[in-house]
Order: C-alpha cells, then sequence, then structure tokens
C-alpha cells in the first residue's frame, strides 16, 4: 500500500460521521520558467494536501489541510465534522463511492519522477540553445502527482501521475511562434525540436498586416483547437451547464449539430494522454462519447449531478478536483478524431483562400447558451491563398459560435498532437487535449489587435 | 481577469484557524541556509492561510469548506539569478531543506544574469486587517441563512437556477530577508455574491450582484458582507434576469456608452492594470499573460487618455483586496499615480524592474500563498472619480447606451484590442433609460478608447470592488485585487459584436 494511501486511511480513522472520504492529493514538481532566453522564475513545489468529506445525519462538509502530522489530521476531520453539523441535508446527495475496480493504465514514468532541478534547467537549456536566432519565452517543467483515496465504504484507490511540458515562445520585436510538447514520458518531451518550430513559425511572421473583419475559412493548429474545444467544454459539455440550461447541448441530444467529420470524446483512459483511473471522489474513468459523426451525444457527470438529472444517469468518472468543483464535472482528456489530412498543407489546399491560426489567447466566453466565444489569435496567424500560406496577419479578434465552426469542415489532420491545457494553478493535476488541425469553413473576425512579437 | 486578467471564475473551497508559532525563527533559519549556500540576497515567507466557502444552490448547500495551508517559499539570488522552493512542511529541517533547493535551482539556471534590487531600508513592523467582527466567528449557520435567503429572494418562474456565496479568508504571514527586513501580517478578508440563471425557449441569461467575479470582496470583518445586503438586493436580481429573456438584443453600431462603476474596474483592471505592470512591459510574462503596448520609454509621455483620466495605485485604501503594511518583498505600502491627466506616469514595479527602469523602489509585489514566487500585481488601482452622478452622465447623451455588470472580457497580449459583454443594457434617449438590452458588448482599442472618455461621476457615485480572481504566472497564481471607480461615459464605441 503506497504511503499516501496510508495517509488517506490515517486521516479517514480522524473522521466521525455517517460516511466519510478521503483524497490526499501530493506534488512534487519544478517549473524552469524563461524569458528573454534566461530562466527567471525558476520554482520547485513539494505539498501533500489531505481533504475530507464527511456526512452526518445526511449533510456533507468538507474541509483539507496540508498539515498531515496527527494533530493536523485531527484537526482537518473536526472542521470537516463542523461543516457538515453546520450544512444542511441534500436529498439528492448520493452518498460517498463504492469500492470499485479500475483499470491498469500508464501515466507513470519512474524517470520523469526523477527529474530534479538539474534536469528541469538543463531541459529548459536545451531548448533556449536550440534557437540563437531568437528568444525565447516558456518553460519546461515536469512533476509527480500523487492522488489516494479511502472512504468509509472500503474504497481504496492511489494512482501516481507524470508528466513533462515544454511551452515554447520564440519571439523578437515584430515577430513570434509557438509550440509546445507535452507527455507522461518526458523522453518523449523534446525542447529543442519544441523551440525550433517555435522559432520556424516566428520567423514567417514579420512584416504582418491587419484582415478586414468578416467570415474566412481557417486552418487552425492543434493548440487553437483544443483551446476553443476546452471554453466551449466549460457551459457545454458538464453536467452543470446541461442541467441548469446554460449548454449549446440543451435539448438537442441526439441532433446532427455539426459536420460529420466531428467526433468528440473524452477519454482520460487512452495512455497518448495523461491517464486517470479513477476521479476525485474514487469513480473509474470511462470513455464519453460526447459527438459522435457530429450528432450530439451527452455530456460528462459525477455522482451527484447523475443523482440530480432524474434520468437514470451514472457518473462517467468525471467529479472534478476542489479548485474546479464551481464548474461541476468537466471533460478534462477531450479528445477529437483524427481526419483523413495527410498534412497541415493539405487543410490548406482544402480552404484554399482564408486564414490560418497557430494558437489563441485570453478567450471568454460571449453568450454559453449557443457556444459563443471571443478571443485572439497569436503568436503565427497568417492569410491563406491559393492553398498555400501567404503573408503573415497582425493577432486578430475573433467572434465565432464554436457550432458554426464546427457545420462545416472540409478536413481535419491525421496526426493528433497532445496540446497541455493546465495553467498550473492550485495542486498540480495534469490535463491535456488530444486533438488534429481542423479546417473550418466558418471563422468569424471581428477585429484586428497588435502585431506579433514583443 | 482569469490569466493575466481574471481567471475564468473558480470556487476555492476554503480554510480554518491560521496556527499560531514562532515561524519567524524558521524563516530566519531559512534564509542563513540560503546564504550559507551561496545566495547574495534571501528572503522567506513563511504563510499560513485559511478560507471557508458557504454555497448555496437552487435552495440546498452546495459546499460548506473549510481550507488551510501553510508553509514557506525561500527566494534567492545566486550569481544574479534567481532561485525559489516552497516547501509544505514548517519546520526548520524543511525550512532549510527549501533555501538550499532554492540556491541549487538559482545555480542550474541558465541564461545571462544580471538581476540587480532597487535599494530599499530594511523594514521591520506589524500590520493587521482592523476587523470589527472575526468572519470566522460567524456561526456557519448564520451565513448559511443569508445565503438561503438570498436565494428565496431571487425566485421567480423564469428563474432555474439560484447561487448565494459568502466566503472568509485569513492569510497570516512573516517575511525575513538577508538585507534585515522582519514583517508580521495578517490580512482578513470576506465577501459574498449572488445569481440568477433565467432561461426560456431556447435563450439563456444570468445576472448578478454585486459582480459576477464570485461577488465582490473586501479585507475587514464581517461588517463587510453584512454591508453588501445581499438579501435585500435579491428581489431586483432576479427580476432582471428574467426580464432579460424578454429584451431585445443589443443593436450593432457606434454609439455613446456609459459604464457602471463595476463594468469601468474591469476595463481598468485590463486596460490599465496589467498593461502598467512592469514585468509585462520587459516581457516576463511574454508566453502567457502576455506583454503591453507600453515600453519604459513612454513613462511621463504617453497619452493614455482624455485629460479627465486619473488612475492610482494603493495600497493603503481601506477595504482593499491589495491592502497591506508591506508587499511579498518587504517594500511599504504606498499610493502612487499611474495616470495623471491622461497621461502615462507609473509602472507597478518590484524591486528588480525598478531597479532596471531606474525610477522607484518597488512595492507591487505579491505571492499567492507560499508556493509561488512573488509577481508585480495589482494592489489597489482606481480611476479618481470626476463630478456628478450617473444621472448627471445619463442627461448628456442624446441615442446612446447604459452598460452594467460585466459578463465577459478579453483582450489581446498586448493589451491594445479588448471586447467585453455586460449582463445587462438600456438604451439612452434624450438622456433618459429606455428599453432594457440583453447581449451587450462593446469593442476598441485602449489608448483610443480611453481618449473617448469625457465624464465620470463623482465621489458620492465611486463604489470599490474586490475581485479574487486575476489570474498571472506560471505555475498559476490568483491575486486579489481592488479598485475604485465611478460611472464612466466614453463617446463613439463600437458595440453589438455578434458571432
Amino acid at each position: 500500500m503506497s504511503r499516501y494511501v496510508e495517509l488517506a486511511e490515517q486521516a479517514l480513522h480522524a473522521a466521525e460521521g455517517d460516511e466519510a472520504e478521503v483524497l490526499v492529493q501530493a506534488e512534487r514538481s519544478g517549473v524552469a520558467r524563461f524569458a528573454g532566453s534566461v530562466v527567471h522564475q525558476p520554482t520547485l513545489i513539494d505539498n501533500a494536501v489531505v481533504r475530507i468529506r464527511i456526512v452526518r445525519d445526511g449533510k456533507a462538509g468538507w474541509a483539507a489541510t496540508n498539515r498531515v502530522d496527527r494533530e493536523g489530521l485531527t484537526e482537518v476531520a473536526r472542521r470537516a465534522a463542523e461543516a457538515a453539523d453546520g450544512a444542511r441535508p441534500d436529498p439528492d446527495f448520493p452518498g460517498v463511492a463504492s469500492p470499485a475496480d479500475y483499470p491498469e493504465i500508464g501515466g507513470y514514468d519512474e524517470e520523469t519522477a526523477g527529474l530534479g532541478a538539474d534536469d528541469q534547467a538543463r531541459l529548459a537549456a536545451a531548448a533556449i540553445e536550440a534557437v540563437p536566432d531568437f528568444e525565447l519565452y516558456g518553460y519546461f517543467s515536469s512533476g509527480v502527482t500523487e492522488l489516494a483515496l479511502a472512504a468509509s465504504t472500503g474504497l481504496r484507490a492511489q494512482q501516481s501521475l507524470t508528466d513533462a511540458v515544454c511551452l515554447c515562445l520564440a519571439a523578437t520585436e515584430g515577430a513570434s511562434g509557438w509550440a509546445e510538447q507535452s507527455a507522461w514520458r518526458s523522453t518523449d518531451v523534446d525542447p529543442a525540436e519544441a523551440a525550433r518550430a517555435a522559432a520556424e513559425t516566428a520567423g514567417r511572421t514579420r512584416g504582418a498586416v491587419e484582415l478586414e473583419p468578416g467570415s474566412y475559412a481557417a486552418v487552425l493548429e492543434p493548440y487553437a483547437v483544443a483551446e476553443l474545444l476546452r471554453w466551449f467544454a466549460y457551459d457545454s459539455l458538464g453536467a452543470f451547464g446541461f442541467l441548469e440550461e446554460r449548454s449549446y447541448l440543451c435539448g438537442r441530444i441526439g441532433e446532427q449539430a455539426f459536420d460529420p467529420k466531428i467526433s468528440l470524446a473524452d477519454d482520460a483512459l487512452d495512455s497518448r494522454n495523461l491517464p486517470k483511473a479513477f476521479d476525485f471522489e474514487g469513480t473509474p474513468k470511462q470513455r464519453v462519447e460526447l459527438v459522435e459523426d457530429g450528432v450530439l451525444r451527452g455530456v460528462v457527470w459525477d455522482r451527484l449531478t447523475a443523482a440530480r438529472a432524474e434520468d437514470g444517469q451514472v457518473s462517467t468518472g468525471h467529479a472534478p478536483a476542489d479548485s474546479w468543483r464551481y464548474y461541476g464535472p468537466l471533460p478534462m482528456a477531450l479528445s477529437l478524431a483524427p481526419g483523413d489530412a495527410a498534412s497541415t498543407g493539405e487543410l490548406l489546399e482544402r480552404i484554399g483562400d482564408g486564414i490560418y491560426v497557430t494558437r489563441l489567447h485570453y478567450l471568454g466566453i460571449v453568450e454559453p447558451r449557443e457556444g459563443v466565444l471571443t478571443g485572439m489569435t497569436r503568436d503565427g496567424t497568417f492569410r491563406v491563398r491559393d492553398g498555400k500560406l501567404a503573408e503573415p496577419l497582425v493577432n486578430l479578434r475573433f467572434t465565432v459560435a464554436l457550432p458554426d465552426v464546427l457545420r462545416e469542415v472540409p478536413g481535419l489532420g491525421r496526426e493528433l498532437k497532445l496540446v497541455n491545457l493546465s495553467d498550473l494553478y492550485d495542486e498540480r493535476y495534469p490535463y491535456a487535449a488530444l486533438v488534429p488541425a481542423l479546417a473550418t469553413a466558418r471563422f468569424h473576425i471581428t477585429g484586428s489587435g497588435s502585431g506579433p512579437g514583443l | 481577469m482569469r490569466v493575466y486578467q481574471f481567471r475564468h471564475q473558480r470556487a476555492k473551497a476554503s480554510v480554518a484557524r491560521v496556527r499560531v508559532r514562532d515561524v519567524k525563527a524558521l524563516a530566519e533559519a531559512a534564509v542563513d541556509a540560503a546564504l550559507g549556500a551561496g545566495a547574495s540576497y534571501a528572503d522567506a515567507r513563511a504563510v499560513s492561510l485559511r478560507r471557508q466557502f458557504v454555497i448555496t444552490k437552487k435552495g440546498q448547500v452546495e459546499d460548506v469548506s473549510d481550507t488551510e495551508s501553510e508553509g514557506i517559499g525561500v527566494r534567492v539570488l545566486v550569481d544574479g539569478a534567481w532561485g525559489f522552493a516552497g516547501e509544505g512542511r514548517l519546520d526548520e529541517a524543511a525550512a532549510r531543506d527549501a533555501a538550499v533547493r532554492a540556491c541549487a535551482f538559482a545555480h542550474a539556471a541558465p541564461g545571462r544574469h544580471d538581476t540587480s534590487l532597487a535599494p530599499v531600508e530594511a523594514q521591520s513592523g506589524e500590520y493587521k486587517t482592523p476587523v470589527e467582527r472575526d468572519p470566522f466567528g460567524v456561526p456557519l449557520s448564520e451565513k448559511i441563512d443569508l445565503c438561503l435567503r438570498a436565494e428565496e429572494g431571487m425566485r421567480h418562474a423564469d428563474v432555474k437556477v439560484t447561487v448565494a456565496m459568502v466566503r472568509a479568508q485569513r492569510e497570516h504571514k512573516v517575511l525575513v530577508s538577508s538585507e534585515g527586513a522582519a514583517v508580521e501580517q495578517e490580512l482578513v478578508e470576506c465577501g459574498g455574491g449572488i445569481d440568477a440563471y433565467a432561461s426560456a425557449e431556447g435563450i439563456s441569461q444570468i445576472r448578478s450582484y454585486p459582480s459576477q467575479h464570485s461577488g465582490v470582496s473586501g479585507q475587514g470583518g464581517w461588517e463587510f458582507v453584512e454591508g453588501l445586503s445581499l438579501d435585500g438586493e435579491a428581489p431586483r436580481v432576479g427580476e432582471q434576469a428574467a426580464a432579460l429573456l424578454r429584451a431585445d438584443e443589443c443593436p450593432a453600431g457606434r454609439t455613446t456608452i456609459v459604464l457602471s462603476p463595476e463594468q469601468v474596474v474591469m476595463q481598468v483592471h485590463e486596460s490599465v492594470g496589467h498593461p502598467t505592470e512592469l514585468d509585462r512591459v520587459y516581457g516576463t510574462e511574454a508566453a502567457y499573460a502576455g506583454t503591453s503596448f507600453l515600453s519604459p520609454d513612454d513613462l511621463g509621455s504617453l497619452r493614455y487618455g482624455s485629460e479627465l483620466m486619473n488612475v492610482t495605485a494603493d495600497a493603503t485604501t481601506p477595504e482593499g483586496l491589495g491592502t497591506f503594511g508591506f508587499d511579498d518583498e518587504g517594500v511599504p505600502a504606498r499610493r502612487e499615480a499611474i495616470v495623471e491627466g491622461g497621461v502615462l506616469r507609473g509602472f507597478l514595479t518590484s524591486r528588480e524592474t525598478a531597479a532596471r527602469i531606474g525610477a522607484g523602489v518597488g512595492g507591487s509585489m505579491r505571492a499567492d500563498g507560499w508556493s509561488r514566487m512573488p509577481l508585480v500585481r495589482m494592489t489597489n488601482l482606481h480611476l479618481e472619480p470626476g463630478d456628478g452622478t450617473l444621472e448627471d452622465l445619463l442627461a448628456d447623451v442624446d441615442d446612446g447606451l447604459y452598460l452594467e455588470t460585466n459578463k465577459s472580457w478579453s483582450i489581446d497580449d498586448k493589451r491594445l484590442n479588448f471586447q467585453f459583454g455586460t449582463q445587462i443594457a438600456w438604451e439612452v434617449k434624450k438622456g433618459k433609460l429606455g428599453r432594457m438590452l440583453r447581449d451587450a458588448t462593446y469593442t476598441g482599442r485602449t489608448p483610443v478608447f480611453w481618449s473617448k472618455l469625457d465624464a465620470i461621476g463623482g465621489r458620492d457615485a465611486w463604489r470599490l470592488f474586490g475581485l479574487t480572481n486575476c489570474g498571472k504566472g506560471q505555475p498559476g497564481q490568483e491575486a486579489h485585487v481592488s479598485h475604485g471607480a465611478a460611472p464612466a461615459r466614453f463617446r463613439d464605441v463600437e458595440v453589438g459584436v455578434s458571432a
């Protein structure tokens, strides 16, 4: 038994109530953040958090601490009980999860777990030294995340996760390009290659010009695709948005809403992603079909929202971390099926005339029910003419209804890219989307912003 | 504001009581260990943080949570390179270990390092938030009752979901530096907010009070929450959410807009606060949060907006979430002009960026808990008031819009092109509010937009809003910041942007 399960059991023993559930989330990580080709914010973190949920007389309360000695565990159990006593019974509360069998998945690599500060600095240096003609901005980070659960039902669960990420912005005045690599094995991340890819894009962005607002066909790199799907998911692909009538999927399940080429799932069991065996209440992860051949199929659920649905829903293994509880269950391993385009060049040929977007910036939800999002392009936006990349463009403001973007899709790339989606807030919990490049017939540009580069 | 900006709203369940122990000795041990490991400068922050959240939704208690976190963060300079390590155990061995690991990371950090710090007199002292009623002493039942009462007040046939939230936080921190700084602070804050989600016939609308961004918070005791009158405002919030379902969509075009104080605050945060963070100007957030359209040479000469535009950074504002005795580098709280008469007069700085630009001494360095390096952050950034009331501002609008309560927000990586949406708007015709409008948006470019500012409400109309979701940095950090503003009027603005 891992020491984190033992820790969860110790906390469980301190809990007094009708039911209790303990989650331990531990992190040992390093972030070698660089700017101007200099590591300027190197951060090492070593921490373990114990979260207890206690149920007394049908009332649930939560408390958490990172004091993991006997005194700390006793105190956190007392505070969770106090929170429960102060709460009110929730008639929908389904109780804590029962023991379950968990799938054997990957997601942990000893070599990645063993990386220390010297290694993280060395791998950051590999990226920096690969692009002498540009200044490099971004980070190399690796870490180990430990998840352990123990519940009064007898449930025990444990998983060790590793992740390595290299984010690269190659930039100078008036030019910038972006590339990244993420994996749960650090040997699958090549910082120099990511840096060179960023520099190659940056090299083409000098002399960017503005673009008339309007609707354009577009080829979206996987970075842009992942970001659009992430923001669409907040209201439309989780149980809260669905139950509370903010989701685009409300009243549309079974509808052919998107191009038949679009099949979207959430699949944390896929070893090409950053695989997870269970969610934050110990329910085994399931692959969930969200969209099949353009037909809307459903959203993701945890135990409470499934109980509230009152139509036979069951948890799909998407109970969120503490810091995401406000959003409810969300798909955090999005997987968009690939298409048949052998290359980005082929996607460009399919749209003929339009724009090419590498990466997006600062998205916002304008109108959730119709999936309307706004944001900016950045670090590699180009005009497409005659099926080829043409002049570079300044950063463009887009305001799109994502369903419109996905309604007519001339093609998707054959190759899938794992795109990091964690911004490393709160306790480390690596997650990413596995997506191809995508060509759309419609991408609505509503303005021009600043130019590329610094 | 999520990201460099406001992080997309997230509710963080949070904490318990601050533990009393001699953390200063631990911080001193960490600094000693860092100097012994080759650091030329070191500081250590020992932090204990407790947060409590109560959330009710649809008449049920959704979340009652109480979270605490404690640890020490050690920051070092070795041969001009920064290193930082955070350790979640508060004991001497852990503190020393963090110091040594921070030095090792700094040693290994690639690049040409030449960090220097603006000189500042080493401070010693204490600061405590004035509190009348300890928010952690308020019974949970009282907090839940308030939330449920507010929810009840929002009830309406078309309102499908109601949410009420109250929160409390207490942070105790000790900072010790190798230059002799030794300061101890206890910052207490609390807040709350309510939301009503209405939907019918495929239309979904939200109305919030006092803001959509987890309500508002302020430093102080429970009296701050009591002053919000969440239950008193609830009926209006519910009725407006329902009325929005039948409102017309905001038309497109160019027109005069009057913004409510809460929306002006968002405009100040995104288009003045972030671009004047000097670390962004120097590019250290380029990969994530972005940079700035400003350059160091713009100081004292760049015309940011009209002559009515006066923006002040003030870490001494009563009830401000950015109020403290000392920032996380030990620099005393100060009030300084950022924009005066429409001209850029200051940046938000750290000791490092102040040394680089050759002006100021820092004072805006803040860290999110013990496990993150301090970054240049906003403290309390205000648009100073002008004259008159909201009615006075509207009276001089022949044909325009009044927009209230932020709903969506986005701005480019240099903080130039922005687009905001508000929850509700009204037509303004011949100086009077007319029909209600939904899905209102407006867009512009920062200096052009601020040049169109032609009226600001007076001191009586000026309001302070504390927001808890300002994101920046990698690993990510959330800062709690406040902004004050009165209603403001802008001419010739593009509105009604749609997909």
